[in-house]
């Protein structure tokens, strides 16, 4: 191709979407898990729940607006076209945004939504039907609900990637899991960033649980980008050109340098130190509040530049 | 009235609401069905309105049949009428549109207003240039005669008029573009033959082309046809040219010929051709003259001579003469168009002629054959006096055997810029860009100045136009009604150019404006007719009902009966030579001071550290004139300065590295292309760009050949030399790429 | 049922050989005068190539455009079903429905396709849908000054492309691609 159709807004779309989906997800592992029928780690269920929209929100804005006509993006929703990854993309994202708006609507703290209807004026009294006393059954229906849409927007964008065969650093089974991963990551990195922030920072619990997820899911991640580099190197002709671009060529840095070191390889000792007491003698961790939004934020960051080498380098790619 | 917040089931009003959305939807939704399944069925577009004419961008004249749309021209398609065209339109005819919506085009009078060259123009109404224009006529003609004013111009369907115009006005020096072109072959072709043939391409089975790039520098029915014989008949190419060109990709063989040593390489296959008997000793001895004296002329060229001067292996070059020889009579050296190579010119396409007569491929299927012409009818109108002047280019004299009607362009300009044999003072330029199509535009541009008054009809504001006081813009051909062309060859047309579109800015076909000019100097008689007259006039005789209808219907008339093949092999057929046969030794040549038979002369060698500056053109350009189409500029922005890898490591140059090329006369610069594409020996550069016209938007790439080469002329005919310039390469600057 | 009805689908082709191709670009031109392709955009190209040593040197030429795929990756991906196939074989861009996400150019292995600033959606080479439904040829094809394209119905038994294809030898661009190219490059 000569010029790349998709450019940064769809690697921020691309970005978002695998937050949202993350933060979704690690929130609902949180409502999931139960302590004297209450989740056990309650901030990072809320905090999850409140924040996972948003972010794919901005992302489909941007997304919207990079169209040839932007209002005809409801043309997305007029059809289901089994065979285009993006279509059932399309709505899978809209089954994703329904179910978190309902969830963050059924996290809001009570004081707040309470407060809100108060000071609503006369023509927007409608909206006090909000302050239903059964909101808070809904999180654990929707966290369950939640779950195979939050993986389904993490792993989707992996697959509008893989399913181009024309695009030989794309198609690989792969990249689907990758993407997964990556989005989940980021979302547990998020809720760490600002849990460590807030407060009194990280609490013991939830630093096991967050310190734990992510990395068993950096691991996987270690474990799908080597595979999908030797694989790669064992390819057909075209294959093994594609990956030249992160292997000498315009995007090894960003590849190596920024996503794999900065942005899973010094995560993942970061996060194993703070969980060397765990690791080691079985006790508590004590989560550090600067390390914890270091590994956090590179975390981000590689999330980003991985989605980012993806969308310019693939469609460098080709057969020849 | 039920309160919000408290709906116990759905009221009837809502449920009406409900089921009329419901019912709307349910009807839309189908319908949307509809359309699109409509939309993505069937999809013909039947075109608008079309309109048979004439193509113009170069001087094929391949037939068009152009699709207007809500009064703008949509689309050129070829006319598959035509025999010549065999249904086809190159980049260049497509591309024709973009030119008459070209936002660059002049769009009415212009008159200058600041120095010559400055760009200063102020528009005027068509009486006012018209009026002015012949005051500054006048004045010249008062003070220095008619004959003082130079009229130019290239070859169009309407030329005729303005020529005629500067006859009235009583000027000898009319010029045409031949001396700069194809004069050299034109001239050796009517001295051997009488008169200058088609090239049978088509029923060929062996052909050697020198240099003529058809491939590439210009698509004619020539192209076609070499397709067709090389792929169907199987023909064998044989291809001579310094570069690497598309037809060398294309050819059997391809020989990277030393520049300048063709006609050594045909005198030796003549050698070999006439020592070892393969000649068409029936043909010879009963149609030609001077067989004898050619025999003993040859004694020398031999094969190895050649392979010394040509770098061609000798046995190559025996072998390549066994086979045209018995290929023929569906053979032939074929002549080339754009001969403006060397000072030795023409006597090269004498050697080329004498061996197409020998090897007897004359007026036979597969061969050369003489062109047929159907005849058109004249319009009777005043007939004017002679000019009283000699031709300032002094051709009597210094080129007695060359076209008078031509002229010699650049002894004309020598000659203007001199003062000699008398001083000329204005300029009238119709449809030409001397600017760009003469070598060493340095001069050029110094004659434009010590000019009183330079006159340019053009569409565009060429260089040419840039340095007159006063543009004339002339309707493109798509908007305008021209006479009929009759077209001849070996499947003669004759083809109608007829108005697509009325002009879109306040611009006049050529007659008109001439019409305009004579007016003013009490010459309309000459004049006195509308071109839809002439045009009658043209096409009364010709067989078929209702010609001019016809002919606006089809836009072609196509001569019953084609191809023409013997109608010279006739015994009675007297060719148009003095002596009426074949002239292979010519005794007029002797008698005007030059060479009988062809003399090979070794051509310049380019002193050490230099290269030889060769030329072509492409496929998507007409020499410099269409340099600002946006289709065109798109494909072909502008030139580059093509380099062998050898002197190109010496020099420490690198594709795309901006080099300076000097010669003796200028100066340019321009990006380099260092490819295998090329002898070591030659630099090339394309022709047409390095425009100096700042009203051309597009057209502001590559550099200007003219700029650079040398003025040199063949000695017979007077046609422009062109290969002759030696240049000197230098890097100035790196490929930021 | 259609064939005992004698109602018989059409396969539309292209033809090239390249032998002839001169790199004229009389096609590209007349592509873009039919089509009002946008400047600096292009529905078809001829692809050049020279290699080799002076002297010994040899030059290719081979036009590119949409091949029109039995199998295309076009359609397969396009989330709106604005890239659809008729029947005849030709893949076309419904304007009415592309929103212009541009899947479909990423997804194409011959980089056919290209984002039209104009018109704001896909284009392509549409085979000239609108002439060819009105019996006339492709403007690339009418066009070609050496007669390099063969346009027509491999389902027509005596046509001139079905000829053309059972007498000479032909191959495809990017086989591998699996998406059954329809443009042959005959040998």
């Amino acid at each position: 191709m000569e010029d790349p159709r998709w450019g940064i807004l769809i690697v921020f779309y691309l970005f978002f979407g695998g937050l949202s989906a993350g933060l979704f997800f690690v929130s609902a592992l949180a409502t999931y898990l139960q302590e004297n029928g209450s989740p056990a780690y309650p901030r990072i269920a809320q905090f999850g729940a409140l924040l996972a929209p948003w972010p794919v929100a901005i992302g489909c804005v941007l997304l919207v607006f990079d169209l040839g006509h932007w209002y005809r993006f409801y043309k997305l929703f007029v059809t289901v076209e089994w065979h285009s990854p993006m279509s059932i993309g399309a709505w899978l994202l809209a089954g994703f945004s329904l179910i978190t708006l309902a969830a963050f609507w059924s996290w809001l703290p009570q004081g707040f939504v309470a407060g809100l209807v108060a000071r609503l004026p006369r023509r927007l009294r409608f909206l006090r039907v909000i302050d239903q006393p059964w909101r808070e059954r809904l999180r654990r229906p929707l966290a369950m609900t939640g779950f195979p849409f939050s993986v389904g927007v993490g792993i989707y964008t992996g697959v509008l990637l893989g399913a181009v065969q024309a695009r030989p650093f794309w198609n690989t089974n792969l990249v689907a899991q990758l993407f997964l991963f990556s989005a989940l990551s980021t979302g547990c990195a998020a809720l760490i960033l600002i849990l460590s922030l807030r407060g009194s920072g990280l609490e013991v619990g939830e630093a096991k649980l967050l310190y734990s997820v992510d990395i068993t899911i950096i691991v996987l991640e270690l474990f799908i980008v080597l595979p999908y580099v030797i694989h790669g190197k064992l390819s057909p002709l075209s294959v093994q050109q594609a990956l030249e671009l992160i292997m000498g060529g315009p995007y090894t840095f960003h590849f190596w340098g920024i996503f794999f070191i900065l942005g899973l390889l010094l995560p993942l000792c970061l996060e194993l130190w703070e969980m060397r007491p765990v690791l080691l003698n079985r006790s508590a961790p004590h989560p550090t509040r600067a390390l914890a939004s270091v590994s956090a934020i590179l975390v981000i960051l590689g999330g980003f530049v991985l989605r980012y080498v993806f969308v310019y380098a693939g469609q460098m790619s080709s057969f020849e | 009235m039920t309160r919000a917040g408290s709906h116990p089931g759905v009221s009837r009003r809502g449920f009406l609401q409900g089921a009329a959305i419901a019912t709307a939807a349910g009807a839309l939704v189908p319908s949307l069905g509809c359309a699109r399944f409509l939309r993505r069925g069937n999809q013909a577009k039947a075109p608008a309105r079309v309109v048979p004419t004439a193509c113009e961008v170069c001087p094929n004249k391949c037939a068009v049949l152009a699709v207007t749309e809500g009064g703008r021209i949509r689309k050129l398609d070829p006319n598959p009428a035509s025999p010549k065209s065999r249904g086809m339109l190159c980049a260049r005819g497509n591309a024709a549109v973009k030119s008459v919506y070209d936002p660059d085009r002049v769009k009415q009078p212009l008159i200058r207003a600041g120095a010559r060259g400055e760009g200063k123009w102020r528009t005027a109404s068509w009486d006012e240039a018209l009026d002015f224009t012949a005051e500054r006529l006048q004045a010249i003609k008062d003070a220095h005669g008619p004959e003082a004013v130079v009229f130019s111009s290239t070859e169009g369907f309407q030329e005729e008029f303005f020529r005629n115009f500067g006859l009235a006005f009583g000027s000898p020096n009319l010029l045409r573009h031949p001396t700069l072109c194809l004069a050299s072959v034109n001239l050796a072709y009517a001295m051997t033959f009488g008169t200058v043939p088609s090239f049978d391409l088509l029923n060929t089975d062996y052909v050697i082309m020198s240099g003529a790039n058809r491939f590439e520098s210009i698509i004619t029915p020539d192209t076609m046809d070499l397709v067709e014989a090389t792929m169907n008949r199987k023909a064998k190419l044989v291809y001579l040219d310094p570069r690497f060109t598309v037809t060398a990709s294309k050819a059997d063989e391809w020989y990277p010929i030393r520049p300048g040593t063709d006609f050594a390489f045909i005198l030796a296959l003549l050698h070999v051709i006439v020592g070892e008997e393969r000649y068409d000793r029936e043909f010879v001895t009963t149609r030609c003259l001077g067989f004898d004296e050619l025999r003993a002329h040859l004694e020398p060229y031999t094969p190895e001579w050649a392979q010394g001067e040509t770098e061609i292996p000798a046995a190559d070059i025996a072998r390549i003469a066994r086979e045209l020889a018995d290929a023929a009579p569906r053979a032939a050296y074929y002549a080339g168009r754009r001969s403006s190579w060397y000072v030795n010119d023409f006597q090269m396409r004498r050697a080329q002629a004498i061996l197409n007569a020998v090897i007897g491929s004359w007026d036979r299927e597969g061969g050369i054959v003489p062109d047929s012409k159907i005849a058109l009818g004249e319009l009777l109108f005043m007939p004017w006096d002679d000019p009283v002047a000699p031709r300032v280019d002094e051709i009597d004299t210094l080129f007695p055997l060359a076209a008078q009607g031509d002229g010699i362009f650049l002894q004309a300009r020598e000659n203007v810029l001199a003062g000699t044999p008398y001083p000329v003072k204005g300029w009238m330029v119709y449809k030409q860009d001397p600017m760009n199509s003469l070598p060493d535009r340095g001069r050029t541009q110094q004659m434009l100045e010590q000019l009183d008054f330079v006159g340019v009809i053009d569409t565009q504001l060429s260089d040419t136009a840039w340095f007159a006081d006063v543009v004339l813009p002339e309707s493109t051909y798509l908007e305008r009604l021209d006479p009929l062309h009759s077209l001849p060859g070996i499947w003669p047309v004759v083809v109608m150019r007829q108005q697509v579109v009325p002009p879109i800015h306040d611009t006049r076909p050529n007659l008109e404006i001439m019409q305009g000019l004579a007016s003013r100097f009490g010459l309309s008689d000459y004049f006195d007719f509308t071109i839809e007259q002439w045009v009658e006039a043209q096409a009364e005789d010709l067989p078929v009902e209702n010609p001019v209808e016809h002919l606006r219907q089809h836009g072609v008339f196509a001569a019953p009966g084609a191809p023409f093949y013997g109608s010279t092999r006739k015994p009675e057929h007297r060719f148009f030579t003095r002596t009426g046969k074949i002239e292979l030794y010519s005794q007029r040549l002797a008698d005007a001071g030059h060479d009988p038979l062809p003399v090979y002369t070794p051509p310049a060698q380019p002193p050490p550290g230099s290269f030889r500056m060769v030329l072509g053109r492409k496929a998507t350009h007409t020499h410099a004139a269409t340099t600002n189409n946006e289709w065109l500029a798109e494909l072909t922005p502008g030139n580059d300065l093509w380099l062998n890898p050898q002197p190109a490591l010496k020099l420490g140059i690198a594709s795309g590295d901006l080099v300076e090329v000097s010669s003796r006369v200028g100066t340019v610069r321009l990006p380099a292309r260092v490819t295998e594409e090329i002898r070591p020996d030659c630099v090339f550069m394309l022709h047409g760009f390095g425009k100096l016209s700042r009203a051309l938007h597009r057209a502001t790439g590559g550099a200007s050949d003219a700029d650079v080469l040398t003025t040199a002329m063949d000695r017979v005919s007077g046609n422009a030399a062109f290969h002759e310039t030696f240049v000197t390469v230098k890097k100035v600057g790196v490929d930021r790429a | 049922m259609r064939e005992r009805l004698g109602i018989r689908a059409k396969r539309y082709a292209l033809a090239i050989d390249t032998r002839r191709c001169i790199d004229c670009q009389a096609c590209v031109v007349a592509c873009k005068a039919e089509n009002d392709v946008p400047p600096g955009r292009f529905r078809n190209r001829v692809k050049a190539e020279t290699k080799g040593e002076f002297p010994y040197l040899s030059a290719s030429f081979e036009p590119e455009q949409c091949h029109h795929c039995a199998s295309p990756s076009c359609v397969r991906v396009c989330p709106t079903g604005a890239s659809y196939q008729r029947t005849d074989g030709l893949v076309l861009v419904d304007g009415d429905d592309c929103i212009g996400c541009g899947y479909c150019i990423i997804a194409c292995p011959y980089d056919a396709r290209f984002f039209n600033e104009q018109t704001r959606i896909v284009d392509k080479c549409t085979m000239c849908a609108h002439r060819v439904d009105a019996g006339r040829p492709p403007a690339c094809v009418e066009t070609c000054p050496t007669r390099v394209r063969t346009f027509g119905d491999l389902e027509a038994k005596d046509g001139e492309l079905h000829v053309l294809l059972a007498t000479r030898r032909s191959q495809f661009k990017k086989h591998e691609s699996g998406n059954g190219p329809q443009i042959y490059y005959l040998l």
